[in-house]
């Protein structure tokens, strides 16, 4: 018997803290208090996934979530998505307008071409812009050619500061894939914050070839995109969820004295249903009814977090 | 390829010599926290690859990290609040990458058992001495990192070859957890006779398969394992039963699932027949008192 190559047994990167270069090892609760303004508990961030998925987006090396499920041309699974941008998201700002609760924009940059008059009406909404790639048929990942992703992420760059200006400040990997390189390309193109990275409730700094990215918390296994569309479950469980998640935090903030995220991760094409957009105003009445909320975007959040003493 | 493990008997539930565990306790209740590393860039097996994305996989990666760095310490707390000891099924590498979270393990006095060096490298395709340096490697760490004896196993990923439990025993382990077929601890048939028993671990209650596979909401999860607590106390006033409770912190630990696990444990100490032990204690009280009464009952014919 043969057996595994040898090279299968050695550990290059077996030490303390991590595989990699990007961050060093942090523990949560030994983490320095953050303070919120107005001694808020919890700094609320709704993050709205403002994405467009070309019907001829491909579905290999992995389908994105949210992806085509049907074969081209589907217009089932294109015209579902296509929703979010017309209905949707118009129902989610005034859900969220009527209830003083601020909102980020995660947006498939390919939609300031598409639909230029919904950027205008993200602006009006007093939501922060922020790029989420060229669009869900442009995902950044390992087998991707360095100059495609380069003029990938200048392109949707251009596309958004082209609206918007200095206001981009967030980058959101689509479907949180990247490559080994795309936080240096990203961190070079100006952005200060990213979103792809799920492994902490709390900013951390991040490093790359151009400087310091914040990581914002941007859950995947609590998002509508995941418990709704990939998971199958009912409006009420992910609510419910939110709720749970936002009872453990404000819990960990009492106790510890310090500030606490609760992100929002929501998607026109899901929460702006019909069937949903009440459940998710009563969600977002029952996270203002506790208390000690800090609404923000995630540009306000991170300038928070890195204006923290120590 | 083998039609089947062939490592145990065929031992039915009825008239099956009774197990009674410490104190009467009709049920041993034990919680595996799997406290795991996934490399960031881990070299290819020909059975599995280790991420379904290229590599860098941003979303799988970063999602096991959040255990390590949030939902450990999370899980941890609610675990102690409860007087819940756990056993740890560890990627043995933690102990080199995280020294904190192993330290927090002994301080609370949990078990630290092997689960491998990293999650993803996996036994498949090893040669039977490949198998058992890594055996021999693991043991050394949970040696120099806690003063403990490696004395139980869960296969990397549950990637198990064919002569993985001959091996185990053959090096002296003292519980493995590869394998699901019951309720009870059994003894496993190994090729050199060693002892090696198989104590209860769980894919029913398991936090991965709920939560990842069959989209299970936290109040849900917490009705089912309790569901499957109760049914084993009242069958464990017959003959002792075990339940396994694995976890993984980068799931459980969520703020939106923590509370369904502090409700599991709040319920299961609520019960005064429970004996809440950690998978050594279980290995070595069914080996002290049951193990061979169970080896007649199969050498009888389980009449």
């Amino acid at each position: 018997m043969i057996g595994l190559p040898e090279d299968y047994f050695v550990y290059p990167h077996r030490r303390r803290g991590m595989d990699h270069a990007r961050y060093p090892y942090r523990i949560l609760p030994r983490t320095s208090p953050v303070q919120w303004p107005g001694g808020a508990r919890i700094a609320l961030w709704v993050a709205v996934h403002a994405g467009h998925f070309p019907m001829d987006m491909p579905l290999k090396p992995f389908t994105a979530p949210g992806g085509m499920e049907r074969p081209y041309p589907s217009f089932w699974d294109f015209t579902q998505r296509d929703y979010g941008s017309r209905i949707g998201i118009y129902r989610l700002m005034q859900a969220m307008g009527s209830r003083g609760v601020k909102g980020t924009a995660l947006i498939s940059a390919m939609l300031a071409r598409e639909y230029p008059v919904l950027m205008d009406d993200i602006a009006k909404a007093g939501w922060e812009p922020a790029c989420a790639g060229l669009d869900m048929a442009h995902l950044h990942h390992g087998g991707v050619a360095e100059a495609d992703e380069r003029a990938w992420v200048a392109l949707a760059t251009s596309l958004l500061r082209g609206r918007f200006g200095d206001a981009v400040q967030g980058w959101h990997s689509p479907a949180h894939s990247e490559s080994h390189r795309t936080p240096d390309i990203v961190a070079g193109a100006g952005y200060a914050w990213t979103s792809g990275w799920l492994n902490d409730d709390m900013p951390y700094a991040f490093a790359t070839e151009a400087g310091t990215l914040t990581a914002m918390p941007l859950p995947q296994d609590l998002a509508d995109q995941r418990m709704l569309h990939q998971q199958n479950m009912a409006t009420e469980d992910f609510v419910n969820a939110v709720l749970a998640a936002h009872a453990a935090l404000d819990a960990e903030a009492k106790a510890t004295g310090s500030g606490r995220i609760l992100t929002v991760s929501v998607t026109p094409w899901l929460m702006g249903q019909p069937h949903r957009i009440r459940a998710f105003g009563a969600m977002l009445d029952a996270i203002l009814a506790r208390g000690a909320v800090w609404s923000a975007t995630g540009s306000e959040i991170m300038q928070a977090w890195r204006a923290q003493p120590g | 390829m083998l039609k089947t493990p062939g490592h145990y008997d065929f031992m039915p539930w009825r008239r099956r010599p009774r197990i009674t565990w410490p104190n009467g306790a009709r049920i041993a209740f034990w919680v595996a926290p799997n406290i795991e590393h996934y490399e960031y860039d881990p070299p290819p097996n020909a059975r599995r690859m280790p991420w379904p994305r290229p590599v860098p996989d941003v979303a799988g990666y970063s999602w096991r990290d959040y255990g390590n760095r949030a939902g450990f310490w999370r899980m941890a707390d609610v675990m102690a609040r409860h007087g819940v000891r756990g056993s740890v099924s560890l990627n043995v590498a933690v102990c080199d990458h995280y020294p904190e979270i192993v330290e927090r393990c002994c301080e609370l006095g949990w078990e630290l058992f092997s689960h491998g060096t990293y999650n993803t490298r996996y036994f498949y395709g090893m040669t039977e001495e490949q198998q058992r340096a890594v055996i021999r490697e693991n043991r050394e760490t949970i040696l120099r990192a806690s003063g403990q004896s490696m004395d139980g196993w869960l296969t990397p990923a549950i990637s198990n070859d064919e002569t993985t439990q001959h091996i185990l025993a053959e090096e002296g382990i003292l519980y493995t957890l590869d394998l699901l077929h019951d309720d009870q601890p059994t003894p496993i048939r190994t090729r050199g006779g060693q002892r090696l028993v198989s104590i209860p671990y769980s894919l029913e209650v398991n936090d991965v398969p709920l939560f990842v596979m069959r989209n299970t909401p936290p109040d849900r999860y917490a009705a089912i394992c309790k569901a499957q607590f109760d049914l084993l106390y009242e069958e464990g006033a017959d003959s002792g039963t075990v339940m396994c409770l694995p976890i993984h912190p980068y799931l459980i630990g969520q703020p939106h699932r923590i509370a369904a696990l502090e409700e599991v444990l709040r319920h299961v100490t609520g019960h005064d027949k429970v004996w809440l032990a950690t998978g050594r204690e279980i290995a070595r009280h069914y080996i002290d008192h049951h193990l061979a009464a169970h080896d007649a009952w199969i050498a009888e014919g389980t009449p």
